[in-house]
């Protein structure tokens, strides 16, 4: 066994965060990591790449128990690790990137460029990753940047690399190709450690899987030996129903029409109706998303709301006229983390609760409060802050935060992204139900089986046009991949 | 979730941590008391005290202001300019006579908030760095002033004005101290009930998610600035209330006093957090310690030495805290 795992604990103040795993991995395997939020993975990430000691237990490398200590420590150990969030220096190259903190010297001490760049060249050939060395990181593509980090790691001689949610910022090309060159590393003889929740790229890519939920670990099975089923069985510990597809909206009246002035095709959203956006990444239904509620600058669109002209040209403006976005970025423009659950949620509907400037605190914590028991929001009071919970309740409290603005449109942007199993189930539902009670839903994702089990109508995007507009039943993941990327006749 | 909580005693610890990492600065300022106490008696004598609370009034009224901004996230450099500007203004409108009072606090007033809702404004709809932006307006306002005054100590406070301020109630209290008090007082409590400081506290904590979350962002900001140009110009009054002499240069430097007790008081730059209440206690510990240095016979280069000393001290502390955390 490469790497083996006895016992680990580690105790936060007030939390066990992982109690007593025992965990092995071989040379050559693909090994899944999965889990709800806060089933452990990231705490079992950090405490092998060194940014967490242990509590107790012991890390075994080759047969050597290994002290991991600081994140130097771990990689010169042979662990590495590419975190979702990035780390380059986008004033950099690319070679400066891979070589941060070990540029390569001559015997004087003074940098040899040529010979960094002559390395990094070679790091990118043997792994087949298609880089320009010499290229400026802050020109680069997401994708392109998480080859960056994958060469940094790769280039300390890594024996085990850590790979977390790495496709989540990818497109259906862009991760294929990660896939071929995470086959070429296990071929080459490496441990991949691969942190994820989504099933089919588990099932694609893995060789076994780990299943930790709430600190402790539930088992490891080889995939071939296994359904998705029983894996989500395992982490969330009991059956999830089948979300039944929905059937066609009533063809209510319309509440919502979107026009371009150049005479591209526009959409329409009935009373009721959740209508689906797909598209890559890339293909600007955030753009789109973002001019409907003024925060970018809208100049070719027409908006109908409720049959009357508007262009919202602020959020504030949008939100008035019953407009309101739920951004696809929780920690950049959707979360203020530092601050109470209930001051996150009740943030957009103050107004309610004021007179004379003063807020009405009572009020205020009953309607949040109502509205988060509504949502099955799970905190041990409202009052902590934010950033103590998981992904899913984030998420939650932001989806109150929206519906405390009684919207008559509500544009959801990837609202599943870094959600656990069992809470994207209660946000399907959630949407059915906003939906049933005459909310116009715009629900856009990059999660095909999720659009396909939600929404009514599906719109595809492809490079900032709308090249499909279809009932879901009408539709096939085929089609609506054939339209996102420009191959559908 | 429950089941995944630590045993009691190690949730007693948590808390008393929290509590102690949240109030912090009371503690240090209870301590700082206790060795002053011991070191000389006169911090046992209300007298004292409540003239330690005058002399903290002017650098106290205006952190108020700068506590505003900061929990938004931006900062506010010109604030000592400000002080000097009303400074003087108030003390040539004056012109010796009680009847023109109403009207030089009035032009006082209205001049600090015109300056703090110019800074506001131009960072509101240019995004532009408060840091720089205000410290180019405090230059500004440097340069106005010495103009306005012909660069000597012009204006004659009327009579009684800085008699009423210094005043002590029953013999103890200064007025101006128990406006200062009261003041933060009414701070603290805005602070925690109204509308706009919430919107404070939200911005500061993520200027994008309030955005989205359709806050009026610019407007707070405009009006947060104006807030601080405002309190900066009591501190102006306040000032030539203490000191009864109209200076040029009474307010210069004040702005790295308030931004010290801003800063240690818990309201850092990250914005989103801290508040007025930690500000007051921080004015205090700064005081203390430099009337301490005082006592024990040191002079006022010293001073300077305690006073960057402290800041450095409690901001590594604070830092060690919220690892700890």
């Amino acid at each position: 066994m490469l790497l083996e795992i006895k016992g680990l604990t580690k105790r936060f103040p007030g939390v066990l965060a992982l109690e007593s795993v025992d965990f092995s991995a071989k040379a050559g395997e693909v090994h899944a990591l999965v889990g709800a939020n806060g089933a452990g993975k990231s705490t079992l990430m950090n405490l092998l790449s060194g940014v967490y000691r242990p509590t107790d237990g012991e890390i075994i490398i080759d047969g050597q128990a290994v002290q991991l200590s600081t994140p130097g420590i771990a990689v010169s150990c042979g662990v590495s690790t590419v975190y979702q969030e990035f780390s380059s220096i986008p004033q950099l190259t690319v070679a400066q990137n891979i070589f941060l903190g070990r540029e390569p010297c001559g015997k004087s001490g003074i940098l040899s460029h040529k010979r960094m760049y002559a390395d990094a060249r070679a790091i990118l050939d043997k792994y087949h990753l298609e880089l320009d060395e010499k290229a400026l990181v802050e020109n680069l593509t997401v994708a392109n940047l998480q080859l960056v980090e994958i060469a940094r790691a790769l280039s300390v001689e890594s024996r085990i690399l850590i790979l977390d949610e790495p496709t989540a910022v990818l497109s259906i090309p862009e991760q294929e190709n990660l896939f071929r060159i995470i086959e070429q590393l296990k071929q080459q003889g490496m441990l991949i450690l691969y942190v994820s929740h989504r099933m089919e790229e588990i099932f694609s890519i893995s060789d076994r899987v780990t299943v930790l939920r709430d600190g402790k670990k539930i088992d490891t099975v080889q995939t071939a030996d296994i359904l998705p089923a029983d894996i989500i069985r395992m982490m969330i510990g009991h059956d999830i129903e089948q979300s039944s597809g929905l059937s066609t909206a009533d063809s209510g009246e319309p509440i919502f029409e979107v026009s371009f002035k150049d005479k591209r095709r526009g959409f329409t959203v009935v009373k009721g109706e959740i209508l689906g956006v797909a598209g890559l990444v890339g293909a600007g239904r955030t753009r789109l998303a973002r001019k409907l509620i003024g925060i970018e600058e809208n100049n070719d669109m027409d908006i109908l709301l409720h049959g009357e002209k508007v262009n919202p040209g602020s959020p504030q403006d949008a939100i008035q006229q019953g407009i309101v976005y739920l951004t696809e970025n929780r920690k950049h423009d959707g979360l203020f983390a530092n601050l109470s659950v209930l001051k996150n949620t009740t943030a957009s509907a103050l107004e309610r609760f004021t007179s004379f400037g003063f807020l009405r605190q009572g009020n205020e914590k009953k309607a949040g409060t109502k509205i988060l028991d509504r949502l099955h929001l799970v905190a041990s009071s409202v009052d902590v802050p934010i950033s103590t919970l998981s992904g899913g309740n984030q998420q939650k409290a932001i989806f109150g935060r929206a519906l405390m603005c009684n919207p008559s449109v509500l544009i959801c942007d990837e609202p599943t992204r870094g959600v656990d199993v069992g809470a994207k189930e209660e946000i399907y539902q959630l949407l059915v139900e906003l939906a049933q009670q005459g909310v116009a839903i715009i629900f856009i994702s990059s999660e095909m089986k999720e659009l396909f089990a939600a929404a009514h109508r599906l719109l595809v995007l492809h490079e900032g046009d709308i090249v499909e507009d279809l009932p879901t039943s009408q539709l096939t993941e085929e089609k609506v991949l054939q339209a996102a990327t420009g191959t559908l006749n | 979730m429950s089941d995944r909580m630590g045993g009691d005693v190690d949730g007693i610890q948590i808390k008393l941590w929290r509590w102690a990492s949240s109030n912090a600065i009371w503690v240090v300022l209870a301590l700082l008391f206790i060795v002053a106490a011991l070191l000389s008696d006169a911090f046992l004598r209300p007298v004292y005290i409540f003239n330690v609370v005058r002399q903290a009034a002017p650098v106290g009224i205006a952190a108020i202001g700068v506590t505003l901004v900061m929990i938004l996230g931006g900062v506010d450099l010109s604030v000592g300019a400000v002080i000097s500007l009303t400074a003087v203004l108030t003390a040539v409108l004056m012109d010796g006579h009680v009847a023109n009072i109403p009207l030089a606090v009035t032009v006082a007033l209205a001049t600090g908030a015109i300056i703090g809702g110019i800074n506001g404004t131009l960072i509101a709809y240019n995004r532009v760095s408060p840091f720089i932006l205000t410290l180019g307006m405090a230059v500004v306002v440097m340069g106005i002033t010495q103009i306005y005054s012909g660069g000597t100590a012009r204006g004659i406070v009327s009579p009684g004005f800085r008699e009423f301020f210094n005043y002590r109630i029953g013999g103890i209290v200064p007025v101006l101290a128990l406006t200062f008090l009261g003041l933060a007082l009414v701070g603290v409590r805005l602070q925690q009930t109204t509308k706009f400081c919430r919107n404070l506290y939200l911005i500061g904590s993520n200027p994008l998610a309030a955005e989205l979350s359709g806050l009026p962002v610019r407007k707070i900001t405009i009006t947060a600035y104006a807030l601080s140009g405002l309190m900066g110009a009591m501190a102006g009054i306040a000032l030539l209330a203490r000191s009864g002499v109209s200076s040029t240069f009474a307010g210069r430097g004040l702005e790295f006093d308030v931004l010290a007790a801003v800063i240690l008081g818990g309201t850092t730059f990250q914005g989103g957090r801290g508040g007025i209440g930690g500000t007051i206690a921080a004015v205090f510990v700064l005081l203390i310690a430099f009337n301490l240095v005082n006592i024990v016979g040191l002079d006022y280069n010293a001073q300077l030495i305690v006073k960057g000393a402290i800041i450095i001290i409690a901001s590594s502390a604070y830092i060690y805290f919220k690892k700890v955390r």
